[in-house]
């Protein structure tokens, strides 16, 4: 749990590392160790403030790894396939935007690429390289230009609505032709559970790293 | 919680700051010094999102206007064996309950219609209210506002639906998709909604008003 701070400090030293604000509502809170499973909820507001962290930088780093991995199986194997008498078409993640990239739907095709390919891949690629680094004690180079870019990019990676999508796209096409889901969906549901998770640790946790 | 307990502090009246990247906690420095960043991610350091209010009802304004040729201009052309035929975001969810499908139907609906609307009513009543200095349900409006940030980005449900169904069905004698001009508007309406939303400082609805909430 986190305590609010009930009475008002007479000096705030610079940078209190105990300290903690709620974004939401602004309400000073004092940090407090988190046990398993705990969560630190706004006195105030409700909103979630801290949660245990049950992983260390070595097995963030391996959750890392295996989101890279499966980001490249999901974009180099289909997610769908049609075969229909000899015809044969299939749909991978950026070709279905480059298909649009041309025109006036060259604006929702750069939205398309930008969230679901372009962004999820920044994430992981700075999450790599900020772990490597911190799994030999060290600093990442550029350190701080690498968090912020992953702080800013964070509302903007919609990997779990593309695989939503992507499902509904094969209901949808069922109705007319056979479609077969590829190697790609099974990937990209296994890659949105890893960035979940990844997403579970507090920002404030990436910080900290030496 | 006990009534009797004294109000919680919060970071404005105690003197200091959180940085809005990183969340460090930092003393405030007095009015007249300008503005300084975070020593630990050189963001600019502001107590509060400036013009809040005003870039929130900006965005939700272009995003309401949009919505309008979103809805009403078809987002996909389908010509398939029984002749062609355009459809719009709402005579796609028809067609999907017409066939039994009410499930996905139910899904785009959500996602595409109910959504949207949701956060240009959640916006709005948020704006009125932090407008009229209003002390009510102060917990139940940021619990508010985190939902519009949650629901948010799965509006661009049916941009995907569109563009992966265009990328696919290219069969010359079975049919062909391609998409139209209502997507364009649609991708602008999640664009705009999401980016009022984050426009929004959910603090002054904490700002304002009576401070025990009363």
């Amino acid at each position: 749990m986190t305590v609010a701070v009930r009475s008002e400090p007479q000096r705030a030293p610079v940078g209190w590392s105990e300290l903690l604000v709620c974004p939401h509502c602004d309400v000073l809170h004092r940090t407090v160790v988190l046990g398993r499973h705990e969560i630190a909820a706004c006195i105030a507001c409700g909103g979630i403030l801290a949660r245990h962290r049950s992983f260390s930088v070595d097995q963030l780093l391996a959750l890392t790894v295996a989101a890279a991995l499966l980001f490249l199986i999901a974009n180099a194997y289909p997610l769908m396939i049609i075969e229909v008498g000899g015809m044969h078409t299939e749909a991978t993640v950026w070709g279905a935007a480059l298909l649009m990239l041309h025109g006036w739907t060259a604006w929702p095709a750069a939205v398309l690429a930008l969230t679901m390919f372009i962004l999820p891949l920044l994430q992981i690629a700075l999450l790599l390289w900020l772990l490597t680094f911190a799994s030999f004690g060290r600093r990442a180079p550029g350190f701080r230009g690498a968090l912020v870019a992953l702080h800013r990019s964070r509302p903007w990676s919609m990997t779990e609505v593309f695989l939503l999508g992507a499902l509904v796209a094969i209901v949808k096409l069922s109705s007319w032709v056979h479609v077969t889901p590829g190697i790609g969906i099974w990937a990209l549901a296994s890659l949105m559970i890893l960035l979940t998770v990844l997403s579970m640790v507090e920002p404030r946790f990436w910080w900290t790293l030496s | 919680m006990s009534s009797h307990a004294p109000s919680p502090v919060r970071a404005i009246t105690a003197g200091v700051v959180a940085c809005r990247t990183c969340g460090l906690v930092l003393r405030r420095l007095p009015v007249p010094t300008p503005l300084s960043s975070c020593p630990r991610c050189a963001t600019l350091l502001r107590e509060r999102l400036p013009r809040s209010g005003e870039h929130t009802l900006a965005w939700l304004i272009a995003s309401v206007i949009l919505y309008i040729p979103a809805n009403v201009l078809p987002v996909m052309y389908v010509n398939g064996v029984g002749g062609g035929e355009e459809s719009t975001i709402l005579s796609g969810v028809l067609s999907f309950w017409k066939s039994g499908a009410w499930d996905i139907a139910a899904l785009i609906f959500t996602a595409s219609i109910a959504v949207p609307a949701t956060k240009f009513l959640a916006l709005g009543l948020l704006l009125w209210t932090v407008r009229r200095d209003s002390s009510w349900a102060r917990r139940q409006r940021t619990a508010l506002y985190r939902l519009v940030e949650i629901i948010g980005y799965w509006s661009m449900l049916d941009v995907v639906v569109v563009a992966l169904t265009a990328a696919l069905l290219k069969f010359k004698a079975l049919g062909t998709a391609e998409p139209r001009l209502g997507i364009v508007f649609f991708c602008g309406v999640v664009v705009t909604t999401m980016i009022a939303a984050l426009s929004f400082d959910p603090r002054l609805i904490w700002d304002r008003g009576r401070p025990d909430g009363r």
